[in-house]
């Protein structure tokens, strides 16, 4: 078994993001899914005093600077998204899974936008991991 | 006999809205996290969130409930989810595959389950253990 180097960096996504579930369950106990966010965001600012670049950020291109903004304004117009799904009647099992399905749009253009193939067993353990997250967010 | 289209119902164009922001947002990150260091991505992410943050506060006429429990797990959700969001930034710098990242990076449910039951009491359900068994084995299929 070859574990891939992005393995380990997967990993710590999958800890902490899954811990932000059993946050994110308590705090919308309690306050609606629209405060959640917005608080959610004032969560990440806290953190930007240690991840502060300094000067080094002048040093990147524009463009992939562009890409970092929007990476964050597309991630929270997304989640917006689904908090309006579920306040405008869709029950949170159907759209939470439904919702999930986003790595299908990766399959489709990465090919396209990033020349990137994958082989038959990755394809494999991409339907396997669709599968597994539609269920797991029943 | 009248069939009504699922396409009528708002939330579901809701729901494709966030499908087809959230692909996209992956691609961008990965674009970005090609030359700069996850922790710099983190940073431009965050800042790149103000304006959705702003636009919901408007929204709400800067309206908030005031529970400080709430408050309080809802920040620490964002602290953990921007930790975690660093993660996805380098293994995307890191050069692996694109749709198998974000596909494994979006099993993190498995692990929210497993903390329900540990910290939540929450029990499992059989649906959800068929999830785990296929998490498992995208996972293994990933690493072989």
């Amino acid at each position: 078994m070859h574990i891939p180097p992005w393995f380990w960096y997967v990993a710590v996504v999958l800890i902490f993001w899954g811990g932000c579930g059993i946050f994110q369950k308590l705090a919308t106990n309690r306050i609606s899914a629209e405060s959640s966010l917005i608080w959610l965001i004032v969560g990440f600012v806290l953190l930007e005093p240690l991840v502060y670049p300094g000067r080094a950020l002048l040093h990147y291109s524009k463009q992939n600077i562009m890409w970092g903004l929007l990476s964050g304004a597309l991630s929270n117009l997304g989640a917006w998204g689904l908090y309006a799904a579920m306040k405008s009647g869709g029950k949170a099992s159907i759209v939470a899974p439904f919702c999930a399905l986003y790595p299908l749009v990766v399959v489709v253009l990465a090919p396209i936008l990033l020349h990137e193939s994958i082989t038959k067993l990755q394809g494999l353990g991409v339907i396997c991991g669709l599968v597994a997250v539609v269920l797991l967010s029943v | 006999m009248i069939i009504n289209s699922p396409f009528k119902a708002r939330w579901v164009w809701y729901c494709l809205l966030c499908v087809l922001l959230w692909g996209p947002y992956t691609i961008v990150a990965k674009l970005g996290s090609r030359e700069i260091p996850a922790t710099t991505m983190q940073f431009l992410f965050t800042i790149g969130s103000l304006p959705v943050g702003l636009a919901l506060l408007a929204v709400r006429k800067f309206k908030l409930e005031k529970d400080g429990k709430g408050i309080f797990h809802a920040t620490f959700t964002g602290f953990l989810s921007g930790i975690g969001g660093m993660g996805l930034f380098a293994a995307y710098g890191s050069g692996g595959n694109t749709a198998v990242i974000t596909t494994a990076s979006s099993l993190y449910p498995m692990v929210t389950v497993v903390l329900a039951v540990l910290i939540l009491r929450e029990r499992l359900t059989w649906i959800q253990v068929v999830g785990l068994a296929f998490a498992t084995a995208a996972f293994v299929l990933f690493s072989l």
